[in-house]
């Protein structure tokens, strides 16, 4: 083991001697590798600095100075203002509850249903997952305009239900990456807790789910940010602000108040913080959780 | 305490390797099948499984089966959602080219797909070349350069659209801090299609870098080792080895981007609303406005149907591509 490493950091080094690298000229090159990186960063970050720099400043100091002046002191009345005044602390209100709602079932019936076509053998079960994974290639977009008349029809227009209710039975997607995942259980563990005469539902519980704990994971902040961030769906089916989202109430903030930068910047601070967190506590599940979704 | 370091799990499929040797046999997106009899006990392992299977069969029934079934039936009524819908054969596909533009629109979308995916596929490439290494902090990279792609699109499209206030935003201020009088962006037929390209590209690019780092991650180092010993530069070692093996990393990033690009619809409803005139009028946002400010639901269903099928073009691409390679795998 050691003895391979070894050989191949000799190899690396005849390598690098023979292209005729000597160590300054690497040094230049990390050093331009992580300038270049530094940039690109700074482009990534500066939009959500100069935001957060806004939203604590008075309208009279975005109008008079550049945008990347930090604010002089904490100033709070933007957020005041669209808590209070804009109704976002109940937009915020209305979108966690339809986030962790659609959340929650989406997870919940997905793992049901990954466990069925992983885990149990019963007739019909591959015609019916071929299903599942055709209407993997039916776009959202496409679904928008019957999804709203079906709920006019149903009179689910203008309430939570017609919110999350597309979304909370269980998504093709996610049952198809837990299905995955729940095959890899060893077989032994399961038959073994079926000798012990535990039902289906006991082994999923007790079992199978706490063993696949990353795809959980996974499938939970999928949902959690498709729900937080979802647009056009609400945007239609809610017309009264008592039942609109942050991005609702954000979007018509945007357009009601034309250059009243302070409150709309504000109002998009409090929009991407409850996400910001998220990424914060769970930026290594988010990575992994991406990379496992690749196959899309 | 080092940056943290997190391990990407490299895709079997985009490899033909499985992590850890686990590997499995595994056919196809279906797999193995493990026998399913049907018998007498297939009626009572139907009955066992009913309930596991009855929401998420509920769901992908009423809430993705039906509605296309729904959608070309409306895409043949005339519907105002007033009075009660009549038939319109195939009036409303002739109509949505005749009054609606729909090629305007067909063609705004292409244009916005060919700003937007060379580039963002690029500089995703080249970003994902930059992080492979085993060097400090690359893992802080990494995050922030994904952090916009789990954004809400409609929060950071008001951002940018006050970044790139003519008047106030901090775009023009640099510019004319180095004596550039900065064009009227989103305001400008020409540069408003460019600038949303850009804000979507900055939204997706560090995503789609991660499966190209994936990508990276999966290719053998005695490949590259061999190389250096024949005396190939990094430059020779990305075209004749990377690039060649990062092949269906790179068609997965396209189809998905392009897909996704063609369902545009929340950063160009902050941003223009399809303006000015109708310079970013792409289809999605095209149908909407039709269906949801004409209030004429067939033309809209009609225009869905053709989004649709340029859609599912690239989707069965992908679906065949896909179809009979092993899918993830995860080492636990």
């Amino acid at each position: 083991m050691s003895a391979a490493v070894e050989s191949r950091t000799a190899t690396r080094r005849a390598g690098e001697a023979s292209s005729g690298l000597s160590a300054s000229g690497r040094a230049v090159r990390i050093g331009l590798l992580y300038l270049i990186l530094t940039v690109m960063a700074l482009v990534f970050m500066v939009p959500y600095i100069l935001t957060v720099f806004a939203a604590f400043k008075p309208i009279s100091h975005i109008f008079s100075e550049p945008a990347w002046i930090p604010p002089h002191s904490l100033f709070l009345s933007n957020f005041r203002y669209d808590f209070v005044s804009g109704n976002f602390l109940r937009y915020l209100g209305n979108t966690a509850l339809v986030t962790c709602v659609l959340t929650a079932g989406q997870v919940a019936f997905s793992i049901m249903g990954a466990y069925a076509f992983a885990r149990l053998s019963f007739p019909g079960r591959d015609k019916i997952f071929w299903l599942y994974l055709m209407t993997l290639m039916v776009p959202n977009a496409v679904t928008i305009i019957p999804l709203y008349a079906m709920m006019r029809e149903a009179h689910l227009l203008n309430t939570y239900w017609a919110i999350f209710l597309p979304y909370v039975l269980g998504a093709p997607y996610t049952i198809f990456l837990m299905r995955q995942f729940f095959r890899n259980i060893p077989q032994e563990v399961i038959d073994a807790a079926r000798v012990d005469g535990c039902s289906e539902w006991r082994i999923l519980a007790r079992i199978v789910v706490p063993l696949s704990k990353p795809v959980i994971v996974t499938a939970t902040l999928i949902a959690f940010v498709f729900g937080w961030n979802n647009f056009l769906w609400p945007l239609i089916v809610t017309n009264s602000p008592s039942h609109y989202v942050l991005t609702i109430g954000l979007a018509n903030f945007q357009s009601n108040m034309n250059s009243q930068w302070n409150y709309s910047l504000a109002a998009s601070v409090i929009t991407l913080l409850p996400l910001a967190i998220i990424f914060g506590v769970f930026q290594r599940h988010i990575i992994r959780s991406i990379s496992i979704t690749q196959i899309r | 305490m080092g940056a943290p370091v997190t391990r990407l799990e490299a895709p079997a499929a985009l490899t033909g390797r499985s992590p850890a040797g686990k590997r499995r046999k595994q056919g196809g997106l279906i797999g193995e099948t493990s026998g399913s009899h049907v018998g007498k006990s297939g009626f009572r392992a139907f009955l066992g499984a009913l309930p596991f299977i009855t929401p998420s069969f509920i769901g992908v029934a009423v809430f993705l089966v039906i509605p296309v079934i729904v959608l070309f039936v409306i895409s043949f009524l005339n519907w105002n959602l007033l009075s009660p819908a009549t038939l319109a054969g195939f009036t409303n596909y002739l109509n949505i080219f005749r009054f609606d533009d729909a090629a305007h629109s067909l063609g705004r979308t292409f244009y916005y797909v060919l700003l937007n995916i060379p580039l963002q596929t690029v500089v995703a490439l080249a970003l994902a070349v930059m992080l492979n290494s085993k060097r400090r902090g690359m893992g802080i990279y990494r995050i922030l350069y994904v952090a916009p792609y789990l954004s809400t699109p409609v929060a950071t499209a008001v951002i940018w659209y006050w970044v790139f206030d003519p008047k106030l935003g901090a775009v023009n201020a640099l510019l004319s801090n180095i004596g550039i009088t900065g064009p009227q962006w989103l305001s400008s037929p020409a540069w408003a299609m460019p600038v949303v390209a850009f804000v979507n590209i900055w939204q997706y690019v560090g995503y789609n870098m991660l499966f190209f780092l994936a990508g990276l991650q999966a290719i053998p180092k005695a490949l590259y080792e061999a190389a250096e010993i024949d005396g190939a530069g990094p430059i020779r070692q990305f075209f004749r080895i990377s690039l060649p093996l990062l092949n269906s990393t790179m068609l997965f990033v396209l189809v998905t981007g392009v897909i996704g690009s063609f369902q545009v619809f929340d950063t160009l409803y902050v941003l223009t609303q399809g303006g000015p005139g109708n310079s970013t009028e792409v289809l999605n946002l095209k149908i909407y406005q039709v269906a949801f400010t004409d209030f004429r639901l067939g033309e809209a269903a009609a225009m869905s149907v053709l989004l649709f099928g340029v859609i599912l073009i690239f989707s069965i691409g992908q679906f065949l591509f896909f179809r009979n390679r092993t899918t993830y795998e995860y080492s636990a």
